[in-house]
């Protein structure tokens, strides 16, 4: 059934731009028959409908909620750093550090998924995500080492405040 | 009896005029319209030259001898000028969505979009952004409707009941602002993160099909409605942009509907 409706729709979608090809070569899925991602030839025929990835809460609403709650809980951390000093309340330092670094992560995270995503991209997308997850651990490790034995992010913040 | 008084009446001053050679004094004047030109830039593209890009076409009409909307003046050239200008249209209303195209920056229909009646500055009418073109003003909706199938645009309740199904005024309150959604496209293709991942984000106009479908109190399938959006794609690459409220020209607001299912999900 899905073969004969592939031969009279698929040449009709992609003909436009690209050579027909003959209807019986649609199932070897040749080079300009086969899915492109965001392109003009589609998952299955036009009448079918588009498919959902299989449902992952933490990829979808406790994603979603963690990153609103995390953006919406650093205002008061950073205006707590603000009025207090990072020598006195040491976990606040780490506890800014480390939602800061998170929170950029999420931000740049999100920012591969929309322009680099794997789909499209299979080797830079990769690339980007690992050197992400690289930069991001480097940072929350150097900011581990800084504020243990050295003067803190807030402090520092203060420091060049005033110079 | 009046009517008919009336209309021997008419029929008589119609004879008086039949034998008349020049209209007599008391007849006033046609009104003679000043030329108003005004230039319109379109973008053409023709599948059968697909080596030749899309360029801009430029077309100057008399703005007085022309209807008020933009769909006016696109029909107007079409059976006066260039009759291979091809764009889609049905209703001149506003209410088939079949004229949605971007005039002057902005996504709209183009039977609800004014002419802009300041001569000196020429109005350009491109096809929807960032979609496939089929030709002229015509863009490729085929992805967009598999999308609204996706998220199965219609009633589902497994309790039938014996006659209709009832709803408080509450409840269908809760759908107005949504229902009037009439699929012409203006939102979804304004939408950036729409432009990027259109094969994987569903984009404003099924999102708020969607959710038209979840508010409503006679649907009983909401929770399999909403576990198909539990992906990082298919509703949460909406970052918010607003371009989709901004653009409808029917007045809905798509962004508030994709939130309320942000929110839906969130607390469940």
């Amino acid at each position: 059934m899905s073969i004969s409706i592939l031969r009279t729709t698929v040449p009709r979608i992609s003909g436009r731009r690209i050579p027909t090809v003959a209807a019986l070569q649609v199932r070897n899925s040749t080079a300009s028959t086969v899915y492109v991602p965001g392109g003009p030839i589609y998952k299955g025929t036009v009448n079918d409908p588009t498919t959902f990835p299989a449902p992952s809460k933490s990829h979808g609403s406790y994603h979603w909620t963690f990153e609103r709650l995390l953006s919406a809980g650093l205002v008061p951390l950073t205006a707590a750093a603000f009025v207090t000093s990072g020598t006195n309340y040491p976990v606040l330092d780490g506890l800014l550090g480390i939602s800061l670094v998170v929170h950029s992560h999420i931000g740049f995270d999100s920012m591969i998924v929309d322009y680099l995503h794997t789909r499209k991209f299979p080797v830079i997308g990769r690339i980007a995500t690992w050197t992400l997850r690289t930069a991001t651990v480097g940072v929350l490790v150097g900011v581990y080492q800084f504020n243990t034995n050295d003067i803190g992010l807030t402090e520092l913040i203060a420091k060049v405040w005033a110079a | 009896m009046q009517a008919l008084t009336s209309r021997s009446l008419a029929r008589s001053s119609r004879s008086i005029r039949a034998f008349s050679t020049s209209p007599g004094r008391w007849q006033a004047e046609p009104l003679q319209k000043p030329v108003l030109q005004k230039e319109f830039k379109i973008y053409r593209w023709n599948p059968d030259e697909p080596a030749k890009k899309p360029h801009l076409q430029s077309y100057t009409i008399d703005l007085n001898q022309t209807g008020p909307m933009i769909l006016d003046a696109l029909i107007k050239i079409k059976n006066e000028i260039d009759p291979t200008l091809t764009f889609r249209r049905s209703c001149r209303e506003g209410i088939c969505g079949s004229c949605a195209m971007n005039i002057d920056g902005q996504n709209t229909l183009a039977c609800l979009c004014r002419i802009d009646r300041n001569a000196g500055k020429d109005t350009k009418i491109y096809p929807l952004p960032h979609m496939y073109i089929v030709k002229d003003l015509v863009p490729d909706l085929t992805l967009f409707y598999k999308q609204y199938k996706s998220i199965k645009p219609y009633l589902q309740n497994d309790n039938v009941p014996e006659r209709e199904h009832l709803q408080s005024p509450e409840d269908r309150k809760k759908l107005d602002g949504m229902y009037e959604c009439i699929l012409c496209a203006c939102c979804s293709t304004s939408c950036p993160s729409y432009w990027w991942n259109q094969d994987e984000y569903l984009g404003p106009a099924a999102l708020m099909a969607a959710y038209r479908w979840i508010a409503d109190s006679r649907d009983t399938y909401g929770a399999q409605r909403k576990e198909h959006f539990q992906n990082e794609m298919s509703l949460f690459r909406c970052h918010t942009i607003f371009n989709c409220s901004r653009t409808c020209p029917k007045g809905l607001n798509p962004a508030k509907a994709i939130a309320e299912i942000k929110l839906a999900l969130a607390t469940e």
